[in-house]
């Protein structure tokens, strides 16, 4: 038990000291953000509902206002109160008028349920995969590979292909569409056409562990031309020998200590044990670090390779004590270089949703 | 014990006091040790909601980190929904004021009851007893295979908890549905009871139905992390989607069974404090049953995100959808009920106005998810857990309080300070308020539940999160003048007379509080509708006194407790690694044996003293009646399960192996044990014309064949086990699963038959006393049923 505390505190402690305030946030969630057909589609649904809900709230405590104000006991009564047991007729109505809302809001709903499950032509479909605490990305008709950001064209309606690998996971992109589980041996399809590009935050909404609430992902909406232009330069993409002696050291410390766990294009192949762990090919191009959490800058990439779960409780990426300081930044420096040429996909705060 | 003439007892020793609380069988005793602990664990619970309020006051704090956090919530919803909002209501104030509603001594099985409820203390303590072995469970109260395969060894701990307390709560239930169903005062109709009384019964239906769900969903995932045997792994063609089917079957109907009770006091509230019968008595009744049917249909909708097809998500819209028609015929009921009365605003009153405004709003919330497409984007959201909490915390809970004062003066024979009754209300009503309407809006802005932090910088989040941990300490000050309220009441001590509120229910016909043995008078049979105290006094019949040394109660025993105690050390024995160093843990074998040693002393421990003669409203036993009861539940759980394995067995992920276990094995067993069911039968027809000792005789026969049964399904098992490996094979983990659980119940059904031949050794056992007998001749013909059925889809098919 004292250990437990002692394990705790230090764990505390540990996280209170690291995580200096900098996690990134400054998007406007809204389940209702017009972007998408979908979002649309609940907003009108939910005006019906909330009418009703409007009335039946003003009905109710109105009555129970008047109740209120009307009987309450004075004290001056005489006798008892007339001892009536019912009213056949209002009963009635308080069932039949509350069965036709019920069915009236039974109707709308099936019929947007249809609607939005249907395919529209010409989608493209993305794997995604929940891990904890990360999401990994799979774009079969391309065939690349992209862990923790989603990069997807604006305007192409999308099939989501959603599963679990280790447990149950739920995948939700706040402001773009609604959620569907991450199962593992099960998918799961969200359809979706964003209309607006920016950066989508997202998040796991099933409980999967310490770090549920660290699992969080983005969803990049960009141009048609960046878009396949990220595909053209991605299933290219090898990684470049490198040009310094700060990035060869780089690339041995990370043949080292990382490419155990992690594929990168061209130094450490996609197998079974990788495929486990986020992928760091053009990891440069990354806008966010630990899965949607910081910064990808190499102030907070050092600190994320020196203690990543001090920094994300219960992660499987271990610490690495016995890199020294400057072996750390070489690491940083190395898969900091590795970026897809000209694409930048950072937003500015007016277009994070 | 015959009861002499009531005098003031002399205040006992704490000693005394205690042995009497663990020898009693007396309903009101039990009634309180129910109460207590729930609204103690009410307090510990609603601390552990500061603290998670704490964290989360501010982005980014570390107060409460990862594991830690999600203990504390686990704890928080696990203790809030099994040990106070299930109990309160339904076996604490159950307990306490049914049997006087319906003008009986006792309820149907008091010794049953008795040990029902110290197992469910029990269980909370084995939950809790994790933080002692290595830490409280993390897997949040819904414990999802496979998160709660993975995580820590506090999950053990959590699932034998919830084993035994619905072990706990199927007990309580069966004696509930058979006190209803039993014990009436002469001339109360069905009809004629009191509002609460038909909400228990609802309720006790609703629990035995329901409650193989979950036992079938903590038993799998037990199992599965005890010897790898589930039918939820995807790995080898499981469903771990089958799992949450299991969870929700029970869950689902729960937050009835959390609600219906509730519902039931508020009835009686409104009525006594507008002075005016409930309006629409017969809706009233036709709502809680319609709750109870329907509550039975809509569990899926937890699980919309999980991809089953649109019809079967549309089936459960529809229905999640219509249970708000009979939930809104009880809130215009009780609308209903006080119009034109003459409120007289106390605190229970009060409570159930603050019921009634929040169970609107959790009422039109709860329609809102039903519209999936919402539910898409709010699923697991702040959202949810402002719903849940406006019925379950604003809804229920404040009626638990609304039904605390308001038979406070009756359980205590205190009054209560009303100032701080009062002050408890609006402080609870505003901290509400406070706390969960942002969360509402933070559902829309799309935070998600279970979260122990989240960045800085998202819109609104941080103002909305710091208003509701406001909302939290307005709560929390809120406890704090429940507190006062109720040392005030102890400390003014004034007297509670007979009928404080002038309530027409027969609990008002005693005094306050009660004597050991309820009324002594005969009551009056003429009941012309659910207040017969109101009918009576305009008929002018009276109740004619009888002479309380005529009275007989059951006589004090130890041994259900010491079965329950018998029961806890082996729960921490399964919880815990079962063999250390080759040898069993000595948990496990104190355990056991201190559950069968108890349990044949409790069996040759006659119930009461002198010979008493039961009436009963039906004519059968209440032995009879309760194990009726008791069966349905347990032929819901076979259902389940083996629903589970036909919906894997049909969608072809479920395949028998090559080698099977052999058909003239199984069918060799199903001669014993069909056999066996025969001579149970001529036993007991021997009992009843009293042949003893062909009775002795015919009994011995009977275990015997149980227990060749048994060896069978052993070797047959062994031989099994040696060529197929079940961890790789589905089919197996089904076969393993279901007839073990046959095996098992052929065990419990085999002890019940050996208590019954003790009986009848020691000629404790008469042809008018035979109550284990008869209850477990009847488990050991469905033992028999079931197997039958089982040959057919495992060895057969």
């Amino acid at each position: 038990m004292l250990q437990r505390i002692g394990v705790i505190t230090a764990l505390v402690l540990g996280l209170a000291l690291a995580a200096s305030p900098g996690q990134v946030g400054n998007h406007v969630l809204d389940i209702l953000n017009p972007s998408t057909s979908y979002n649309r589609e609940v907003g009108y649904l939910l005006r019906w509902v909330l009418a009703f809900a409007a009335v039946v709230f003003v009905v109710v405590t109105g009555l129970m206002t008047y109740v209120t104000l009307k009987f309450r006991r004075t004290g001056r009564e005489t006798g008892e109160p007339v001892q009536f047991h019912g009213n056949d007729r209002i009963e009635v109505l308080s069932i039949i008028i509350p069965t036709l809302i019920v069915f009236i809001i039974f109707g709308l709903t099936a019929q947007s349920m249809f609607k939005l499950d249907r395919i529209p032509p010409g989608a493209m479909t993305v794997e995604v995969k929940g891990w904890r605490y990360w999401w990994d990305y799979h774009y079969p008709e391309q065939g690349i590979r992209n862990s923790s950001e989603l990069i997807v064209p604006v305007g192409k309606p999308l099939v989501l292909e959603v599963t679990g690998g280790d447990v149950i996971h739920s995948y939700r992109i706040t402001s773009l569409v609604g959620t569907q589980d991450a199962i593992p041996g099960f998918t799961t399809r969200i359809i979706v056409t964003p209309e607006k590009v920016g950066d989508y935050y997202g998040q796991c909404v099933e409980l999967c562990g310490a770090s549920h609430a660290n699992m969080r992902f983005r969803v990049k909406v960009v141009p048609q031309e960046t878009f396949d232009r990220f595909v053209q330069e991605a299933k290219a993409y090898q990684a470049p020998p490198p040009s310094d002696p700060t990035l060869a050291k780089g690339e041995s410390l990370f043949k080292a200590n990382c490419a155990g766990c992690h594929a990168l294009k061209g130094v450490s192949p996609v197998n079974p044990a990788t495929l486990q762990n986020p992928d760091l090919t053009f990891f440069g191009n990354r806008t966010t670090l630990g899965s949607g959490m910081w910064p990808n800058t190499p102030q907070y990439l050092e600190a994320w390779i020196k203690d990543a779960p001090g920094l994300k409780p219960g992660i499987r990426m271990p610490a690495f004590p016995q890199l020294s300081s400057a072996d750390v930044k070489a690491i940083a420096d190395y898969l900091l270089s590795h970026k897809l040429e000209g694409l930048d996909f950072n937003f500015p705060e007016s277009q994070r949703y | 014990m015959a009861v002499t003439a009531p005098n003031q007892p002399t205040r006992p020793g704490f000693g005394a006091f205690l042995w009497d609380l663990f020898t009693t069988s007396d309903h009101k005793k039990v009634g309180m040790i129910y109460l207590v602990t729930s609204f103690v664990v009410f307090g510990v619970a609603g601390l552990m909601a500061v603290l998670i309020r704490w964290q989360l006051h501010a982005p980014e704090q570390t107060f409460l980190v990862g594991d830690t956090y999600n203990r504390i919530l686990t704890l928080h919803g696990a203790s809030m929904l099994f040990y106070f909002i299930i109990p309160a209501g339904l076996s604490g104030f159950g307990n306490f004021i049914l049997p006087l509603m319906l003008g009986e001594r006792d309820v149907a099985l008091p010794r049953i009851n008795a040990f029902a409820a110290w197992l469910f203390v029990f269980s909370m303590l084995i939950i809790y007893a994790s933080l002692f072995f290595g830490g409280a469970p993390d897997v949040g109260w819904t414990f999802y295979y496979p998160f709660s395969k993975v995580q820590g060894p506090g999950t053990d701990f959590f699932m034998v908890g919830v084993l035994l307390v619905g072990l706990s709560s199927l007990l309580g239930s069966a004696n509930f549905a058979a006190t209803v169903y039993n014990l009436r005062t002469k001339g109360m109709g069905l009809w004629k009871m009191p509002i609460f009384v038909w909400s228990i019964f609802a309720t006790s239906m609703l629990s035995l139905f329901a409650l193989a769900g979950i036992t079938a969903a903590s038993l799998t995932v037990f199992l599965s992390r005890k010897l790898d045997l589930t039918l939820f792994n995807s790995g080898i063609g499981g469903d771990p989607v089958l799992y949450q089917q299991f969870f929700w079957f029970y869950s689902h109907p729960a937050v009835y069974i959390m609600l219906l009770p509730y519902l039931g006091i508020a009835a009686e509230i409104a009525s006594t404090f507008a002075r005016k019968p409930v309006f629409g008595y017969r809706f009233m009744v036709f709502a809680l049953v319609g709750i109870a049917v329907v509550g039975f249909l809509v569990w899926a909708h937890h699980m919309f995100t999980v991809g089953e097809s649109l019809l079967f998500q549309l089936v459960f819209v529809f229905f999640t959808a219509l249970v708000a028609v009979p939930t809104g015929v009880k809130i215009f009921s009780l609308l209903g009920t006080l119009w034109g009365g003459q409120l007289d605003f106390k605190t229970p009153l009060l409570f159930v106005m603050g019921f009634m405004f929040n169970f609107l709003l959790g009422g039109i919330t709860g329609v809102m998810l039903a519209v999936v497409p919402f539910d898409y984007q709010v699923q697991d959201s702040y959202f949810v857990v402002a719903h849940f909490h406006n019925v379950l915390m604003a809804g229920s809970g404040f009626l638990a309080f609304a039904g605390l004062y308001y038979w406070w003066p009756k359980i205590t024979g205190r009054m209560y300070p009303e100032r701080w009754g009062k002050i408890h209300f609006w402080l609870f009503l505003v901290g509400y308020l406070v706390t969960f309407m942002p969360q509402y809006v933070l559902g829309f802005l799309g935070m998600p539940r279970r979260y122990y932090t989240y960045p800085d910088g998202l819109y609104l989040w941080n103002q909305l999160n710091f208003a509701s941990t406001v909302g939290a300490f307005i709560l929390a000050l809120g406890g704090i003048a429940w507190l006062i309220a109720m040392i005030q009441s102890f400390r003014q001590n004034v007297k509670a007379p007979d009928n404080p509120w002038g309530g027409h229910t027969l609990e008002w016909a005693t005094s306050s509080p009660p004597p050991s043995y309820n009324f002594a008078v005969n009551f009056p049979t003429v009941f012309k509708s659910e207040r017969p105290l109101y009918d009576w006094e305009k008929e002018g019949l009276k109740p004619t006194p009888i002479n309380p040394a005529t009275i007989h109660l059951p006589a004090p025993t130890v041994w259900p407790f010491m079965t329950a105690v018998g029961l806890f050390i082996t729960g921490i024995g399964l919880a815990l690694p079962w063999t250390s160093g080759g040898f069993i843990n000595g948990w496990l074998v104190v355990g056991i044996l201190t559950f069968i040693y108890s349990l044949f002393r409790w069996a040759l421990r006659p119930e009461y003293d002198v010979p008493v003669h039961h009436h009963t409203v039906t004519g059968k036993s209440n032995a009879w009646v309760g194990m009726a009861w008791f069966i349905v539940s347990e032929i819901a759980l076979f259902g389940i399960l083996i629903a589970g394995y036909l919906y894997l067995r049909l969608t072809g992920h479920a395949v028998p192996p090559e080698e099977r276990p052999a058909l003239w094995l199984a069918l060799l067993n199903t001669f014993f044990l069909v056999s066996s069911s025969f001579t149970v039968h001529y036993a007991h027809h021997d009992l009843r014309t009293g042949k003893l000792s062909a009775f002795r005789l015919g009994l011995l026969i009977s275990i015997v064949l149980g227990a060749i049964f048994f060896l069978f399904q052993i070797y047959e098992f062994t031989t099994f086990l040696h060529h197929v490996d079940y961890t790789q094979q589905l089919w197996a983990n089904a076969f393993l699963l279901i007839v073990g659980l046959h095996g098992a119940h052929v065990v419990i059904g085999g002890t019940g038959l050996s208590l019954a031949y003790a009986q009848g050794l020691a000629g404790k056992i008469t042809p008018h006393e035979q109550g284990t007998l008869e209850g477990s001749s009847m488990y050991w013909h469905l033992v028999d049923a079931v197997w039958l059925f089982i040959v057919c889809i495992f060895y057969i098919w």
